[in-house]
């Protein structure tokens, strides 16, 4: 039996986002700032799906740009922003970001000399408006906090901190929503700039969006053309662009048909690994329904071993991190060793019957190593 | 969101219940259009009655029916019921479902006996529900300006017992008074005529004039979102696309500039004439709204319109751009009009158009070419598409 249970990592495709990519693949290949017909054809459809995904997220049109991904979405939003504003120096964001947000804002306090201020997550594992209005300085530009953590599930309050930066003169907020969209309701007034992926909700790998509202202004980090409004150039990947707007259609659907089923499988999770001896569960409880941080007695490292001889996939730490030595910024932000974590997150197709068996597995995994 | 608990929808007559004779007829279109409108309801029941169209919901949503209905022409209003017994102590409860559905402050009760047969009267109801719901919710009566009216209809079969009355857009149901030909240009103006010719339960067919390659592909494309957009209020519509190229070429070869469009928009209408006489059609509506440009002066127009002898309908002669674009954007068409591709009319935009045309002058040029056969040319390779809104697009979305 194979169970997978990294869905934080990356997701399957959906079966309908797949076959129109496919058909789509194979009908169209013309530049869509071509002017003739079929240029002009995948342009109107990559315009309806922006237009789409605005209104999914309840933005304006233009303030989606396509981008390759949540990575590139920051990396735009924040470098961006920075590039543009030089006059502030001052940067704030938490300990725990993904490491697309982290690394950015190291590069700007390394090889640009901006000053940085990492806010840790109390002991609910959660960043708080509060702590942000005490971080806030008369030179600050940006605030940029994730809204789901991706190693605990912990859930951020930006619907506070947003009205703690909209109250600050000259401050943005950049929020990073890709563990949340799909999961739970996100609500982008207020939010100045918002990145997300499609492979995290049943989409495309190379695919996301940059939510910027109109009066923010960006330098672009990618030089090029007139796509997307001129601020992110290349040829755009309209094909995987317009199955962005499906994509994220089906996840905002699939977050209402699931959740019951959802909650379902979490409650047989916790109860089965409570009546594990030796498991510790790390995430916090108000945390994401979906993704769970345990402590074991085994080492991360034998633990995925032994899961991954059975089938079962599930990973020690972000694994955008998974190949560096450098320590898990969420669980030690905590207190927690993370040389025994491991991340254990599903979604609407995972069933009952799976749970069973990584709970089983686990049992035995322990009662033989541990 | 309110738990909305209807298990009818009460369509009202209104206007066309004034219509004597032809009323059968209207209730019967209006049923129809209402019933076509709905098709994606299927588990609806419909009952037509004398005073009204009753529609059983049977557990389907009426949030979303609503909006839906909201777009048929020919009835006064609608509203969400509950279909209670005739019991006096039901009525209560019921109405009492019905106050504490949404959130409100004050209330007001209005019954209305249909069956006069009923031993309460209608003030003694009033009475006895606006005292239930005093004693078994936080609502206070206001009887002058309430947030929420309970209307209670007493008929012979049961108590109809509704809040709020949904305004419908009026007018009469679309078929009801044959077809007409609607010019349809890409522009603001056009879209709402034939909005307002549809409100008169007129069903359009819609003729454009395309002068590629002069006018572009997306132009054409804009035109046909357009009439999917009106639509809306017959269901289908059928677009004649009028290759117009070879014909304007020769007016702007044998004719003074000044003059071009005056023979164009003649050129059109003998078109639109043609066609009407061919498809049975009686009427022409177009989107000319007086003053507006130099070919809508009323000297304009006289000289233009002798050329057909179809009667020619102009909804918005007398309505200022403003107005037009209020109901533009209320049907949806404005941000479509406003797209910028070139059209016909603003092709070969002449420096000096004439705004008060001769006849004679006009006559002199048309003498100079054997305009009829193109005329005849443009009617003859009428490109005839069948759109409507329910064309499902490419399930790509």
């Amino acid at each position: 039996m194979k169970a997978y249970f990294d869905t934080v990592s990356t997701t399957r495709c959906d079966r309908q986002v797949l076959e129109t990519y496919k058909k789509l693949l194979d009908n169209y290949y013309c530049n869509s700032d071509a002017l003739y017909d079929d240029g002009v054809a995948i342009y109107e459809m990559q315009e309806k799906a922006r237009g789409n995904i605005a209104s999914s997220l309840g933005v304006r049109k233009d303030e989606v740009i396509f981008t390759s991904g949540a990575s590139e979405a920051s990396s735009l939003a924040i470098k961006g922003l920075c590039f543009k504003h030089p006059e502030r120096k001052h940067l704030i964001t938490t300990s725990y970001e993904h490491s697309s947000v982290h690394h950015a804002m190291l590069q700007l306090r390394d090889v640009f000399g901006y000053e940085v201020s990492f806010l840790g997550p109390n002991e609910k594992g959660v960043v708080s408006a509060e702590m942000v209005r005490k971080a806030l300085r008369p030179d600050t530009l940006l605030v940029s906090i994730m809204n789901v953590n991706n190693e605990l599930g912990t859930i951020n309050d930006i619907n506070a901190i947003k009205k703690i930066v909209k109250k600050a003169p000259g401050v943005y907020f950049h929020s990073d929503i890709t563990q949340a969209l799909g999961k739970i309701d996100v609500d982008l007034s207020d939010i100045d700039m918002a990145s997300f992926s499609a492979h995290k909700i049943h989409g495309l790998k190379g695919s996301g969006a940059l939510i910027k509202k109109r009066f923010v202004e960006l330098e672009p980090i990618i030089s090029g053309g007139q796509q997307e409004m001129g601020i992110r150039g290349g040829t755009s990947n309209a094909l995987v662009n317009i199955v962005l707007a499906k994509t994220l259609r089906l996840a905002l659907e699939n977050q209402r048909k699931y959740e019951k089923v959802l909650d379902e499988m979490h409650e047989m999770l916790i109860k089965g690994l409570k009546d594990i001896e030796g498991i510790r569960i790390n995430s916090p409880e108000a945390s994401l329904k979906t993704l769970l941080n345990i402590s074991t007695p085994l080492t991360s490292e034998v633990m995925l071993n032994a899961l991954n001889a059975k089938g079962i996939m599930v990973s020690s730490k972000s694994t955008c991190g998974s190949r560096t030595a450098e320590k898990n910024r969420a669980l030690s932000s905590l207190g927690i060793d993370d040389d025994y974590a491991i991340r254990i997150s599903f979604d609407y197709l995972n069933n009952k019957e799976e749970i069973a068996y990584l709970l089983d597995c686990l049992k035995e995994i322990i009662s033989k190593y541990g | 969101m309110a738990n909305l608990k209807y298990d009818h929808i009460v369509v009202r007559y209104g206007e066309l219940s004034t219509k004597g004779k032809n009323r059968k007829e209207f209730v019967r279109q209006l049923f129809h259009n209402i019933k076509k409108r709905l098709a994606d309801y299927p588990k609806l029941d419909y009952q037509v009655q004398h005073d009204g169209l009753f529609i059983k919901l049977n557990g389907e949503d009426y949030l979303k029916i609503k909006d839906d209905l909201k777009q048929v022409f020919g009835y006064a209003y609608f509203a969400g019921a509950i279909i209670s017994s005739l019991d006096i102590e039901e009525i209560k409860e019921t109405a009492l479902t019905i106050a504490t559905m949404k959130e409100h402050r004050t209330f007001k009760v209005a019954t209305k006996r249909n069956d006069k047969s009923y031993p309460l009267r209608s003030d003694d109801i009033n009475r006895a529900v606006a005292g239930h719901i005093l004693s078994h919710s936080d609502l206070k009566v206001d009887v002058h300006n309430p947030d929420l009216k309970i209307y209670i209809s007493i008929k012979h079969d049961g108590a109809y017992i509704m809040d709020e009355k949904v305004k419908g857009l009026g007018g009469y149901p679309t078929g009801i008074n044959g077809r007409s030909m609607l010019m349809l240009s890409g522009g603001i103006d056009s879209p709402v005529a034939g909005f307002l010719t549809m409100k008169r339960g007129l069903k359009i067919e819609c003729i454009h004039f395309a002068s590629m390659p002069y006018t572009s592909a997306q132009a054409l494309e804009k035109v046909k979102t357009l009439a999917k957009k009106l639509s809306v209020y017959q269901e289908d519509i059928i677009l004649h696309i009028i290759p117009f190229t070879e014909l304007q070429l020769a007016i702007y070869d044998n004719c003074d500039e000044s003059y071009a469009i005056t023979i164009m928009r003649r050129m059109m209408y003998r078109i639109a004439d043609e066609l009407c006489k061919r498809r049975k059609i009686k009427t022409i509506t177009n989107g000319e709204s007086i003053g507006q440009v130099a070919s809508q002066t009323p000297e304009s127009i006289s000289v233009i319109a002798k050329v057909s002898d179809t009667l020619i309908l102009r909804p918005v002669c007398m309505y200022d751009k403003l107005e037009i674009i209020e109901i533009a954007k209320m049907i949806d068409t404005f941000e479509t009009s406003i797209l910028p591709y070139e059209d016909c009319c603003t092709i070969f935009d002449p420096k000096n158009p004439v705004t008060k045309p001769k006849e004679d002058r006009v006559l002199h040029y048309e003498a100079k070419f054997d305009y009829q056969s193109l005329v005849n040319a443009c009617v003859e390779n009428d490109q005839i598409v069948k759109l409507s809104y329910r064309d499902q697009e490419e399930d790509i979305f």
